[in-house]
């Protein structure tokens, strides 16, 4: 493994100009997990970042990381497989409230469960921005956008309270309006050794709401250390959860205490395990031989 | 004596009709047999209606046979579901429970006259010697051995050793059913013997093993370090053999939570760097279309096993058809080629798998193994394979030069770019479902997608020189000819051998690379080509309309098409040969007829 320290996060930029709105929330993600990366100190070549398809998506590109821009909502199939078959590899899956809990939603309960060691980053924007402006999963009830002109109908997902309840062993929240904040909840949720979620407000200056912008976010942000939450306590992760879209709580929800083994771990002991079975691959007939 | 026998076997599903088919493989097999079993269910996982059908040679086969030569029935309602699986002719002996109350001259077989009927008390011959009706198909099994010849010590051999763990007096049960079946046997002889002649091979050392074990152990053969999939009948046995041997080679498979989830995990795994596979049937390759298409596009190597069953939807799902070569060669959407191949028997899904890999890797693409369910769950016996003969092929890395200023999606002569995985220094990029320029950014431009499209297409020209992925057999100038491809090919090959033995001259041409059609293999096959068929289980005649897709077929070749689960037999096809020839003599006559 590569010596920490060596990177500067201006390391993990890339080339690619980002083609987002001029204000997007997304510029300052990115910033963030620059420097998120930076402090950690892998090699970019060591990376691998995986998206599905929205705004957000693009992410993986404006870095120096393998990146993987896939299809809509499949970012966790693809990076689960990225881990099992190199789990020396620092793994970051990325996209939109969207892409993450409508059409890829069914994914999430089964990463959880698996506990493989990747860092999810959801930049959450209650809008499809990428489509111009439809209902997301995320949009609050009575929402009016241009696919509910009389106002949305359904109540919105809970991304927080979802993660705990299937059993995440870190949740965490995160806004642009506090980027140094951002950058050390997302090196956390990386250091994590199993699945990890980061949630960020990340606001969508072209389709979002008012109450949504930076300067209404701010109005309803308050810390989790300033609150004086305890991250070990799961049950008071989820009582602070239900929160969610009324106030927006930043810090660690949940962070467990003795983080379970991962997939990909036991996958590794497997192996190691049954290699001394193996027989050798030009007598793998030898198993059909019926005497 | 007899040098080949066809035994088709049904009963309700507690009967163990299929436990007694592999018994009887196996006895076979020690014995210096070559064999074939295939099973077919109802769909019900208890009860229902169970049957299999055992084939037995002394040469190798080719088929599990047309019509039956033994027909056992444990009750005539679970065996007339089969209907056309099991078909009864002139020739058959039929041998049935007693405890039916059928009378052996109103056996509810319509139209048929079989060569014997026998009624054997078999339920009470069970309950007499094993204190069960469970021994039943042990009983059938005494019955073969003594009316047949096979297995008269192999088949209690393999029994013993089967139950072993079990017992001695389950094991001396079980010989006294035995032993009572082949008594009765003896005493009541057959009216013309069918005694099979001793094979000459006896003690060689044979492979069994049905299609999804074969397609697994050539996987892993291959180098497949990576499994995702979701269970689906009748493709979950390759998800099984998997989970039972990935990780001894260092390997992991998924079980993943959809047929979405299984490809994209294999998707992640090949752009780590790993071979990779998914398998599916059916409902899972619909599902799998948009990743399919991803992995064309990022230029990512990756087999897709499709094991066909009935569809649409659910279908017939433990019944075989050929049904999906369109969606094998045209699901997802956008201009794409994705190659297609098919094996014909367990023995040569060994090659075909293999071969799957190795285009795969070196094309940087996605490649389905369209298998069938015949295959799949179909057991053979086989003579060992040289497994050194095969070649594996491993994807073209950059190195040195390639890896200043990496691109990895390069113009090359070939279209085929180095491509790097993580871990590799010097060798990022973004890999990507949206169209790239050469290093892998997004781009919107026509004139790139047109590069780009043609790359990723051009790349497959020297594919369809692979004049070794098809097979002709027969007379290479015969003017009559016979097109197959999966498990039809295996009695179209039956066929084939029975016409040239009454005078016919036929050839046959079967394709194991089914897509991107290969223009000049069939031009060159057409040449002599008067008449012919092109043979499959599909209703709508899907090879047939592939193939006129892309080529001027010759105007006497004709489509022999039918739905699944509704079996050709070698002779129909050897009759409907005929009536081609018949045809072109006609036509002849025609021609030197004087006009009025």
């Amino acid at each position: 493994m590569s010596a920490t320290c060596e990177f500067q996060a201006k390391d993990y930029k890339s080339d690619l100009k980002p083609i987002w709105c001029p204000g997007c929330g997304d510029f300052s993600v990115v910033q963030g997990i620059y420097r998120a990366l930076a402090a950690i100190g892998r090699p970019p070549h060591e990376i691998a970042f995986v998206s599905g398809i929205g705004c957000s998506s693009r992410i993986p590109g404006y870095t120096t990381a393998y990146g993987f821009n896939t299809i809509h909502g499949r970012a966790l199939p693809i990076a689960q497989g990225i881990k099992l078959a190199n789990p020396d590899l620092l793994v970051l899956a990325a996209g939109g409230d969207g892409d993450g809990f409508s059409i890829g939603g069914g994914h999430i309960a089964h990463l959880v469960r698996r506990n493989i060691d990747i860092t999810y980053i959801v930049m959450d924007n209650q809008i499809y921005g990428l489509t111009k402006g439809q209902l997301s999963p995320t949009s609050q009830k009575g929402r009016v956008t241009c696919t509910s002109r009389f106002g949305s109908l359904e109540q919105p997902v809970n991304p927080l309270l979802y993660m705990l309840a299937y059993g995440a062993g870190f949740v965490a929240q995160a806004s642009p309006t506090d980027l140094v904040g951002m950058a050390a909840i997302i090196e956390e949720a990386i250091r994590f050794p199993g699945f990890s979620f980061v949630n960020i407000q990340s606001p969508c200056v072209t389709y979002g709401e008012e109450a949504q912008q930076i300067k209404g976010l701010k109005a309803i942000s308050e810390s989790l250390v300033a609150l004086g939450h305890n991250p070990a306590d799961r049950l008071a992760a989820m009582d602070l959860a239900q929160h969610y879209g009324e106030k927006m709580h930043l810090g660690v929800f949940y962070r467990n205490p003795e983080p379970a083994p991962t997939y990909d771990g036991l996958v590794r002991e497997r192996q190691a395990l049954l290699s001394k079975d193996a027989l050798p691959k030009e007598r793998i007939l030898d198993l059909f031989i019926k005497k | 004596m007899r040098k080949d026998l066809v035994f088709g076997m049904a009963g309700s599903g507690g009967d163990g009709i299929v436990s007694a088919g592999d018994s009887l493989l196996q006895a076979a097999a020690a014995e210096g047999y070559h064999g074939v079993m295939t099973k077919s269910f109802g769909s019900q996982i208890r009860g229902g209606e169970s049957s299999c059908r055992v084939r037995i040679s002394t040469d190798p086969i080719l088929n599990p046979g047309g019509n039956l030569d033994v027909a056992v029935a444990l009750n005539w309602d679970d065996f007339l579901k089969f209907g056309a699986e099991l078909p009864v002719s002139g020739t058959t002996v039929v041998i049935y429970e007693a405890a039916t109350g059928v009378a052996e001259n109103e056996i509810p077989l319509v139209g048929v006259t079989p060569l014997q009927v026998i009624a054997v008390p078999i339920a009470a011959m069970a309950k007499e010697t094993a204190g069960t009706e469970r021994a039943k198909n042990t009983v059938v099994l005494g019955l073969i051995a003594g009316w047949f010849g096979i297995g008269a010590v192999a088949v209690m051999k393999g029994i013993r050793k089967k139950l072993a763990k079990k017992g001695e007096e389950l094991v001396e049960a079980n010989q006294r059913a035995f032993d009572a079946g082949r008594a009765f046997a003896m005493a009541h002889p057959l009216k013309a013997s069918m005694n099979i002649v001793a094979s000459e091979t006896k003690g060689d050392v044979k492979l069994i093993t049905d299609g999804n074990d074969m397609c697994a152990a050539a996987a892993i053969f291959a180098g497949c370090q990576f499994f995702g999939g979701y269970p689906i009948t009748p493709s979950t046995e390759i998800m099984q053999f998997f989970t039972d041997h990935v990780w001894k080679y260092g390997g992991a498979v998924l079980q993943a939570e959809d047929e979405i989830a299984g490809i994209g995990a294999a998707i992640g795994a090949s752009f780590a760097g790993k071979k990779a596979m998914t398998a599916t049937s059916g409902p899972g390759l619909s599902l799998k279309g948009e990743m399919m298409g991803l992995a064309s596009i990022a230029e990512l190597p990756l087999v897709i096993v499709d094991v066909q069953r009935g569809g649409p939807s659910t279908g017939l799902p433990t019944k075989t058809e050929q049904s999906d070569l369109f969606a094998a060669a045209f699901s997802a959407h956008g201009d794409v080629i994705r190659p297609v191949l098919a094996p014909t028997s367990v023995a040569d899904t060994f090659r075909i798998t293999i071969e799957a890999f190795n285009i795969a890797e070196y094309y940087q693409t996605p490649v389905i193994v369209l298998s069938d369910q015949e295959i799949a769950s179909r057991k053979e016996t086989m003579d060992p394979i040289d497994t050194t003969q095969f070649k594996i092929i491993n994807r073209l890395r950059p190195a040195g030069a390639d890896l200043v200023d990496y691109k990895r999606f390069k113009q090359t002569e070939n279209h085929i770019s180095p491509i790097s995985h993580p871990g590799m220094l010097g060798g990022t990029y973004l890999a990507s479902g949206i169209e790239h320029v050469e290093s892998g950014a997004p781009t919107n431009s026509g004139s790139v997608h047109t590069r780009m499209n043609e790359k990723r297409t051009r790349k497959f020209d020297s594919l369809k020189d692979r004049k070794d992925l098809f097979e002709v057999t027969g007379d290479p100038h015969a003017p009559i000819a016979m097109i197959a491809w999966g498990s039809v090919a295996g009695v179209c090959r039956e066929a084939l051998a029975m016409a040239q033995a009454e005078g016919l001259n036929v050839k046959l041409l079967v394709p194991y690379l089914l897509y991107p059609v290969a223009e000049g293999v069939y031009n060159d096959f057409f040449g002599s080509v008067q008449k012919g068929l092109v043979i499959e289980q599909t209703h709508l005649a899907q090879t047939f309309k592939l193939l006129r897709m892309h080529l001027d077929l010759p105007k006497g070749l004709r489509s022999l098409a039918r739905s699944g689960a509704n079996p050709f037999l070698p002779g129909e096809i050897v009759a409907a040969l005929h009536q081609l020839l018949s045809e072109l003599q006609r036509s002849h006559e025609g021609k030197l007829q004087p006009q009025e």
